[in-house]
């Protein structure tokens, strides 16, 4: 008995769920509810479909290289039932769980601090192009052209007194 | 990428009845039977098959990336310059999906993302002979 993997959806299948399509050469399709057993009979690419596994893997969202999935492998050889193996095994199963959620969680982090400086320069540059609707564009001109006037006077006067 | 929208189904009559085609009694070829028909041995094979009075056009005129047997060569020729084999390239011009593909996926073993695959239509052979 084992958990399958969907061939869609990627999710396990427990003993008992979905269903096997077998293909007129033979070739085994192994699905773990009717929506995933639908989409493929609807012929479309698990790729393409967002809510696969194979779709965050594939668009870069989740992490896809790492050696802490080198754990979990089909291996063919029965082992022979060992008490303090199999406590070994569960305790190890534990950490790698762990291991495994603090990096994809840690992946996910970086990945989303990259639209943060976007979003960032992008609102900079929003604010700068859009100044005029927080403030009027001859506000304080008038101020600025007063002064210049009383220096333009103040030098016309400098000039008629110098003869 | 965008989702997908509905393109066209309108003016096929293949496509007035989509659940029929849903189902597996008329199940056609899929992406990955095509690219083991692509192999140089299958498609040598494909494209030169015996006559057959039983398949359109006497099995004399297939395309090989859509699958489908054509009655003549003019539409045959036609039919590669149309948007359905184009579409058809294109989808195939990427690695097809696979059951390993999905395991990786859940998390056995590291994922490899797609290969491309260099897709050219067939070359038309007789092309004197019209």
């Amino acid at each position: 008995m084992r958990v399958e993997k969907c061939y869609f959806c990627s999710g396990p299948i427990y003993p008992g769920h979905g269903m096997l399509f077998v293909r007129n050469d033979c070739k085994v399709f192994r699905f773990c509810r009717s929506k995933c057993h639908k989409n493929f009979k609807k012929k479309r690419n698990p790729r393409k479909m967002r809510w696969t596994k194979a779709f965050r893997k594939a668009s870069g969202k989740k992490l896809t290289v790492d050696n802490a999935f080198e754990f979990e492998k089909r291996r063919n050889e029965p082992v022979k039932y060992q008490r303090e193996l199999w406590n070994k095994t569960v305790e190890t199963m534990k950490r790698v769980e762990e291991i495994k959620q603090k990096r994809q969680a840690k992946f996910i982090m970086n990945r989303l601090k990259k639209n943060k400086e976007l979003q960032k320069t992008q609102d900079i540059r929003e604010v700068k192009q859009n100044i005029h609707l927080v403030r009027a564009p001859h506000a304080g001109k008038a101020k600025l052209l007063e002064e210049k006037m009383v220096q333009k006077l103040q030098q016309t006067v400098d000039m008629e007194e110098d003869p | 990428m965008t989702r997908s929208k509905k393109i066209g189904n309108h003016k096929s009559d293949k496509k007035k009845n989509i659940s029929k085609l849903w189902k597996t009694k008329r199940r056609v070829k899929d992406l990955d039977q095509i690219h083991q028909d692509m192999k140089p041995e299958n498609a040598q094979k494909l494209l030169h098959q015996e006559v057959d009075y039983d398949v359109t056009g006497n099995a004399q005129h297939y395309c090989l990336h859509c699958a489908r047997y054509f009655a003549d060569f003019r539409s045959l020729k036609d039919h590669f310059k149309t948007k359905v084999h184009k579409r058809r390239l294109k989808q195939l011009r990427e690695e097809p999906y696979t059951q390993e593909e999905a395991e990786r996926a859940a998390g056995m073993g590291s994922y490899i993302p797609p290969r491309k695959v260099e897709v050219t239509t067939q070359i038309i052979e007789g092309e004197e002979m019209s």
